[in-house]
């Protein structure tokens, strides 16, 4: 047992403690004027998340120095107040509405998961408040009638894409696909099946599997029945770990696809090199060409010791990305007047910038700018979207390697 | 639909059922004879993996060592918890001791979590291809879990119909007031009965986590199928809990060959239904007067 929990409390507590030290002492590099920005951070801290959300919440905590020290976004220093949402959709709305009606935050920023972020938006939606995350279920688009919730990382209806695109490219014919019933799931299988019948392609069998089953034998069966030669997963961590256990144990032959935050090197060090040999996975990769990538690796590596995720560097990017559009709106601006900022800041055309205080100089200056993120060039789409690059990771003697780079054809 | 796909799902159905005839079994043992639903049952699964993966982890140790740790471990859980709150109830309505197993199953998973996180563990095992005969896969790891599941049931079935033991626990369970009367203990009955049912949910917990995946909520997740099968087999009935069990695990396989396997549970529940209409006592149940 690694005493996994413990650490992250411990670690939360000390994040939390680093958070109110920070804001307590607001602008040690240019004083801030400003009403302080009261920022929530809503991270998966513990549950299935707890992954990556101490992370996440130390990039916020690294981007909101980044501003504080250099005057605050708009003369306005960043106070942060950070919860955990446990990755259960209860406990986020119950933290949220501490946020939203006890703290009184204008923004919310590092929400991981699809599930949270639904829950969570029609209060912060009510309460006219941005909400800014890494999620992928396409209906967080369509629910978000104000334009106020922005998603830093692939829609699963891009993923899927993604991973019909793959499974083309590298010669693949007869696809299976298995999806764990939920709404976030169930798109990304819906949506590379079409993208693949699209593709003028045909799929073998589609099952969809309940969750939270000591075997899926008879799904996989069913699936491995029309001998596919790829089946694309649409699983989380411990549904998928059964699966490959059972497939392996069967002896038929076949390829698989699954996103790479389910099959990762944790779970290909427990099912072992026979088993993962071959299994494609893909995830969304950090801008590691753009500059903003480099401030921000060497910034956390400095604080933390660690390489930073994927889910971290788009943390990063949301404070960034709010702290240019509060810098263009003004200090007085509310929250959903900042947001239809966020566009101006972060797409197409203007001059390429790669940290807040280039960005801030030349909004200063009435320029027009192009923030380029450190988790991809972010230009959002008209639902607040945005398309990163995709890694595309294969196992080979039980260690992920990436294998290459894609970006999605239009 | 062809006869392979149907036995595959069939063995894979009876596996499963075999598994979990294990704490099955100590449910209705636990009706029979303290009178009341245990909800920690499946908590105790639960902790039961967990050991085997920290016996693994610590001392490497090998399968046969880890399963014992596991059985060992949660049957001192239970009797931990028997001695502490569910002997104080025993006088009590069988509502409190049912909302206190709740409380357990509570504070077993918050503590698990606590010490070893939300992320999932493995217990290793090694993965043997599956034995194909023409279509039928029938997998070496599948037979051993059966295997031990079988003999655990035997030897409970032994021990209560062949050992003195054993026929002071029927006699407890058949009436209380008559045993303390013939001068049974009903002390030491129970001591045996939260032993035998650490045991099997200790056992239990390990070939599900070697099946699976362990994770805090293994065995929480599985208690209405569970409790399920008790009713179906007749409450009380330890015969019927395991044949409870395997009818169930094999018709929601056999059902999601031909609904959606979201659905297959619904189906299972279906089977149920019908046996009950045919049968309100369950398969192997008595009915017994009121008074």
């Amino acid at each position: 047992m690694s005493g996994y929990l413990v650490a992250n409390r411990r670690q939360f507590g000390k994040l939390a403690a680093g958070l109110a030290l920070s804001t307590a002492l607001p602008g040690l590099g240019v004083a801030a004027t400003g009403e302080p920005f009261k920022l929530g951070a809503l991270n998966s801290i513990t549950g299935a998340g707890g992954v990556y959300g101490p992370g996440m919440l130390e990039a916020i905590q690294i981007a909101v120095a980044e501003v504080n020290n250099a005057g605050g976004a708009a003369g306005r220093p960043f106070q942060v107040f950070a919860e955990d949402d446990q990755t259960k959709p209860d406990a986020a709305v119950l933290a949220v509405k501490k946020l939203v009606d006890i703290t009184r935050v204008e923004a919310v920023v590092g929400i991981w998961s699809s599930s949270v972020q639904l829950a969570t938006l029609p209060i912060t939606n009510a309460a006219e408040i941005l909400s800014l995350n890494t999620c992928g279920a396409p209906e967080i688009e369509t629910e978000d009638k104000l334009d106020l919730v922005w998603q830093f990382y692939a829609s699963n209806a891009i993923i899927g894409r993604a991973f019909a695109q793959i499974a083309r490219a590298r010669g693949f014919k007869r696809p299976g696909i298995l999806a764990y019933n939920n709404s976030t799931m169930l798109a990304q299988a819906n949506y590379f099946k079409k993208a693949w019948e699209d593709g003028g392609g045909e799929i073998a069998e589609f099952v969809v599997y309940e969750p939270n089953q000591t075997s899926y034998r008879t799904e996989l069966d069913r699936v491995l029945s029309k001998n596919p030669d790829i089946v694309s997963l649409s699983s989380y961590s411990p549904d998928v770990t059964i699966l490959l256990k059972e497939w392996y144990q069967t002896g038929q032959e076949c390829k698989f696809i699954a996103p790479g935050y389910s099959v990762t090197q944790a779970v290909g060090d427990t099912l072992g090199p026979d088993i993962t040999s071959g299994i494609i996975t893909v995830s969304n990769v950090p801008a590691s060409a753009n500059e903003a990538y480099q401030v921000f690796v060497d910034a956390f590596k400095a604080k933390t010791g660690r390489e930073p995720e994927m889910f971290a560097a788009a943390a990063y990017d949301m404070v960034i990305t709010l702290a240019l559009a509060m810098e263009l709106a003004g200090p007085d601006a509310k929250s959903p007047e900042i947001a239809s900022k966020i566009r101006s800041v972060t797409n197409a055309p203007g001059t390429k910038v790669s940290t807040f205080v280039e960005g801030r100089d030349l909004i200063k200056k009435g320029e027009e700018i192009d923030y380029e993120g450190a988790s991809s060039s972010l230009e959002f789409g008209s639902f607040g979207n945005t398309t990163p690059d995709f890694g595309v990771f294969e196992f080979v003697d039980g260690k992920v390697v990436l294998k290459d780079v894609m970006k999605l054809e239009a | 639909m062809e006869f392979v796909p149907i036995a595959n799902a069939a063995i894979n159905g009876a596996v499963v059922g075999l598994l979990l005839a294990l704490p099955a079994l100590a449910v209705t043992l636990v009706f029979g004879i303290a009178r009341f639903p245990n909800a920690a049952t499946g908590d105790y699964m639960t902790f039961g993996a967990y050991t085997a993966v920290a016996a693994q982890a610590a001392l490497s140790a090998p399968l046969i060592v880890s399963a014992a740790a596991a059985s060992l471990a949660t049957a001192l859980l239970a009797l931990f918890f028997y001695g502490w709150v569910f002997r104080a109830l025993a006088s009590r309505s069988p509502v409190a001791s049912l909302i206190v197993s709740i409380g357990i199953a509570f504070v077993v998973r918050s503590s698990i979590t606590f010490f070893a996180g939300q992320s999932q563990y493995n217990i290793d095992a090694p993965l043997v291809r599956a034995w194909n005969f023409n279509g039928i896969r029938v997998l070496p790891t599948d037979l051993y879990i059966a295997g031990a599941a079988l003999t655990a049931l035997a030897a409970v079935f032994a021990m209560l119909h062949f050992t003195a033991l054993g026929r002071r626990m029927r006699a407890v369970a058949d009436n209380p007031e008559l045993a303390r009367a013939s001068g049974i203990s009903a002390r030491r009955v129970m001591i045996t009965l939260f032993t035998i049912v650490g045991l099997f949910c200790g056992l239990g917990g390990f070939l599900l986590g070697m099946k699976a995946v362990v994770i805090p909520e293994l065995g929480w997740e599985l208690l209405l199928p569970i409790f399920a099968s008790v009713i179906l087999g007749g409450i009380g009935s330890p015969l019927g809990a395991v044949c409870g069990m395997i009818l169930f695990g094999i018709s929601q396989e056999v059902a999601s060959l031909y609904v959606g396997s979201s659905y297959k549970i619904v189906l299972a529940f279906l089977v149920i239904l019908c046996v009950l209409l045919v049968r309100p006592q369950g398969m192997f149940g008595t009915i017994r007067a009121v008074r």
